[in-house]
């Protein structure tokens, strides 16, 4: 086990080097210049040129003859070696100091839009499942259909004017309403709110968080829902179900505790494989909330072509892929016996 | 513990003051850094706690004393001397004097500023844009900073400039504490640091991604706030800043999609505010194209596109059309020899075109932007009904677009686009900013058509001391471009701004940003 975990977080690591080289030069090959894109209408040849130059975006890539470390990749490196990845082009504000007061705000919601996902998707896969073919099945698909088709910003728009504009029940968008503020702890306001003894800011940021969570977790909801219906599907057709049966075991008694619990292994994954699919769900949804998180920053900087802030914000997302995934791995062990790593 | 937690829970009600104005804005700021920001968002936020040397009056382009009470240039407007406002002190407590004005100047001009922090990034790009270079530079306007004494600045130019304080009026242009700066160092302008000016509102906090909070400037030399507390939010989302404010979440904000006027004014609650127009969204067409490289060609084009019939079908009436290049508050400076732009005319468009050899059309790219701008808030349409209207007259158009950050340097690449939409939104009210954005040498390069003549009256316009004297350098500019008809001016749109009943006393400026000193909530929000 020791080995093992040894062995993965020095993939990792190397996983990250690539990612960070793919990314620098991938950022700097989409078309469209950073310059140009900070001086907008007002980027002449000229200004633009002289822009590239005070950013340092004039000099090579990765080896520059006359001096090799004053090229833009070794410098990066050795400043992401020590823990700095750089600033912002234009706003000059640290990529880490935004990583770690944004972080929270789009893990909060992820995790939100997880257990909505879950809680909401898991019970309609298991009645789908046990009852096939029958018009809840079908209703449980149809749900799942729109959930996977509609673009999440078509639906965080539709939430937002129905639920804050037309009923007035919850607010539309941002993370917390400006009658309070909360001093961070950890990060997640709910924990922090709950920390600090202050009930008002707790509701509060409960309410803002239900409405972009139901947009980032309809389409992981429509998944879950439909991995939980196969994979039950399938375990209830196996031979020890069928055993179980004919020992006499109440129906729900086999459902739950043998079927349910391998029928869980695929869900698992799944929830593994959606990290990254929230992540990149966030980027539309905290953009149509205004939600201060990792996506709308990273969204803002590619049409801004900031490319520190782009590179820093993809190695990050894999970083965080990369450790649910091994958590996802470890679970499994915990989840069927006859997985083992060593 | 259970009933410790709930009792917390009850007994917390929110503490927030009646008077909290809530503004959304269009985004996030880029920096509260004054002298290194080119956009809008950044300088909304920036009007509020920073004064400029010379201001604007309320809602319109004209000069109004700001830190300095008054200014002068010698005869030939190529020295201005800046009288400072006595007794105003910065939000730290330092005394806002000569030196304070010369250490911001400088270190936005001089490169070699140690306070400039460029080895840290800093490029204050916009002086290079609006004032021609930086301290040695040979297109530099400025030649020195000088503190004449305590209260007095001095500022020598390379040449004439008689727009210096206009220019200096411009939002990017915040004067800010110069111990602040001194003591935040390359951190000064990030949510990490404090943003200190003179201005109306007082920095408290920039919640990253969030928001932006400030207090009033009880001390403030000029008209006091009205309000205990100003928000401002960012809400990048036009259809969100329309939702905030239909609940109530927020109390105004600009820039609504011109199809939401219907929504705002069916609605008891809000109030549609237009912002003066102060931009132009033109067509423009290059010289590289061997179609349109001939005059009548290009006139012709000019005559098919129907301005009017676009403006009303996708602007909501929330535009001008049939104006020229320069917006409406500047039409002073249009000639009266030559009508502002090209009458629609389908007909006498066909025979030009004929008359030019092409009785059988040509086929063009017409190119229009991914994003909605200001002066387009929805391009893609209006390339549509832009080319309908060309196929009238035998012209067949193929409408491209790429990515914005490519579109805007590709327009300037050799061989440029056929025709395309752009635009423009003003700094400052004098025309030189309008047509030295798209003609002569600093101007784009995406038409290839650059005239010494045109170079030479920008160069008389900008040395003209008087309005009077602007006026005529102008109009002839005005009949020169107006005949050689590369530029189409389509339409100069008023931004569509909302606010929620009890919001008085708002006066947006044409440039597009303002104080909230003059606002008051009235009644219950």
């Amino acid at each position: 086990m020791g080995s093992y975990l040894i062995r993965r977080v020095v993939r990792t690591l190397l996983v990250m080097l690539g990612i960070s080289l793919v990314v620098f030069v991938f950022v700097r090959s989409i078309p469209g210049d950073p310059a140009v894109a900070m001086l907008g209408e007002r980027a002449t040849p000229e200004a633009a040129a002289a822009l590239r130059e005070q950013l340092g975006l004039n000099k090579p890539w990765f080896f520059n003859p006359a001096n090799p470390m004053d090229a833009q990749y070794p410098k990066y490196m050795g400043a992401l070696l020590q823990g700095d990845l750089g600033s912002g082009l234009k706003s000059n504000i640290p990529v880490i100091s935004e990583l770690k007061s944004r972080f929270p705000a789009t893990a909060e919601l992820s995790v939100a839009a997880l257990l909505f996902a879950l809680v909401v998707g898991m019970p309609t896969g298991i009645l789908a499942a046990l009852r096939r073919n029958s018009g809840w099945d079908n209703l449980a698909t149809g749900i799942s259909l729109v959930g996977v088709s509609m673009p999440v910003f078509w639906l965080g728009l539709l939430l937002s004017y129905f639920f804050a504009v037309k009923l007035g029940w919850l607010p539309p968008s941002a993370r917390l309403g400006y009658e309070y503020t909360i001093e961070p702890v950890t990060g997640f306001y709910l924990i922090d709110s709950v920390i600090r003894g202050n009930g008002g800011a707790f509701w509060d940021a409960l309410k803002h968080l239900i409405l972009p969570a139901i947009a980032l977790g309809s389409i992981p909801l429509a998944i879950i829902s439909r991995i939980t219906r196969s994979s039950l599907l399938d375990v209830l057709g196996q031979d020890y179900v069928r055993t179980a049966r004919a020992k006499g075991l109440a129906a729900n008694a086999v459902t739950i505790k043998h079927a349910l619990r391998n029928a869980l292994l695929p869900v698992v994954t799944v929830i593994g494989l959606q990290a990254g699919a929230l992540l990149g769900g966030a980027v539309l949804t905290e953009t149509i909330f205004s939600w201060p998180g990792i996506g709308s920053w990273v969204y803002e900087a590619i049409s801004q072509r900031d490319y520190p802030i782009i590179q820093g914000g993809v190695i990050f997302a894999a970083l965080v892929v990369s450790v649910v995934n091994l958590l996802v791995d470890l679970s499994y062990a915990a989840l069927d016996p006859r997985i083992q790593y060593n | 513990m259970k009933k410790l937690f709930l009792t917390a829970l009850l007994a917390t009600l929110p503490a927030a003051s009646a008077a909290t104005l809530v503004f959304g804005n269009n985004g996030e700021p880029v920096s509260l850094e004054s002298g290194n920001i080119t956009d809008g968002i950044s300088i909304l936020v920036q009007r509020q706690i920073y004064d400029t040397l010379v201001d604007f009056k309320n809602g319109t382009t004209d000069l109004a004393p700001g830190l300095a009470t008054s200014w002068s240039s010698n005869a030939n407007a190529t020295s201005w001397t800046f009288k400072l406002r006595p007794n105003v002190k910065f939000h730290d407590g330092t005394a806002m004097n000569a030196d304070a004005i010369v250490f911001n100047l400088r270190r936005w001009w001089d490169k070699a500023d140690p306070y400039g922090f460029r080895d840290q990034g800093r490029t204050f790009e916009i002086i290079g844009d609006l004032l021609g270079g930086y301290k040695g530079d040979p297109t530099a306007v400025i030649k020195d900073i000088v503190k004449v004494d305590n209260m007095t600045v001095r500022v020598d130019l390379n040449k004439p400039s008689s727009v210096l304080p206009n220019v200096l009026a411009a939002g990017y242009f915040g004067i800010a504490s110069p111990a602040a700066i001194k003591k935040d160092g390359a951190k000064y302008g990030t949510p990490a640091s404090k943003a200190v000016g003179t201005g109306p509102f007082i920095f408290q906090s920039w919640r990253t991604g969030d928001r932006v909070v400030m207090t009033p400037n009880k001390s403030y030399w000029g008209e006091k706030a009205k309000v205990d507390e100003l928000v401002i939010r960012n809400i990048k989302d036009a259809s969100q800043r329309l939702n905030e404010m239909k609940a109530g979440t927020i109390d105004f904000a600009n820039d609504l999609t011109p199809d939401s006027l219907k929504s705002v004014q069916a609605d008891k609650n809000l109030v549609a505010v237009k912002r003066p127009s102060f931009n132009v969204g033109f067509v423009s067409m290059n010289n590289r194209n061997q179609y349109l490289k001939n005059d009548k060609v290009r006139q012709a084009l000019s005559m098919a596109i129907n301005k009017k019939a676009i403006v009303d079908a996708f602007w909501n009436g929330l535009a001008v059309s049939n104006a020229s290049f320069l917006p409406p508050v500047l039409a002073w400076a249009n000639s009266s020899k030559v009508p502002a732009d090209y009458k629609f005319d389908p007909a006498a468009a066909k025979k030009m075109l004929a008359d030019a050899g092409y009785p059988n059309g040509i086929s063009i790219d017409l190119w229009y932007m991914p994003v909605s701008r200001p002066y387009f808030p929805n391009p893609k349409p209006i390339a549509e009904a832009i080319a309908a209207d060309l196929s009238a007259i035998g012209v067949k158009v193929t409408l491209k677009t790429e990515d914005w950050a490519k579109y805007l340097q590709d327009r300037n690449a050799e061989p440029g686009f056929d025709m395309y939409m752009i635009g423009w939104t003003g700094d400052y009210g004098d025309p030189d900013n309008f047509y030295g954005a798209y003609y002569g040498q600093n101007g784009s390069s995406d038409i290839s058509w650059n005239p010494p003549e045109v170079q030479k009256l920008l160069e008389q316009g900008r040395a003209a001391t008087t309005q009077a004297a602007k006026a005529k350098v102008y109009a002839q500019l005005h009949e020169l471009t107006y005949n050689a008809a590369y530029r189409v001016p389509i339409a100069h749109s008023q931004p569509l701004a909302a606010a929620r009943s009890y919001v008085k006393g708002w006066v947006p400026s044409p440039l597009g940003s303002e104080s909230f000193n003059t606002i008051s909530i009235d009644g219950k929000k």
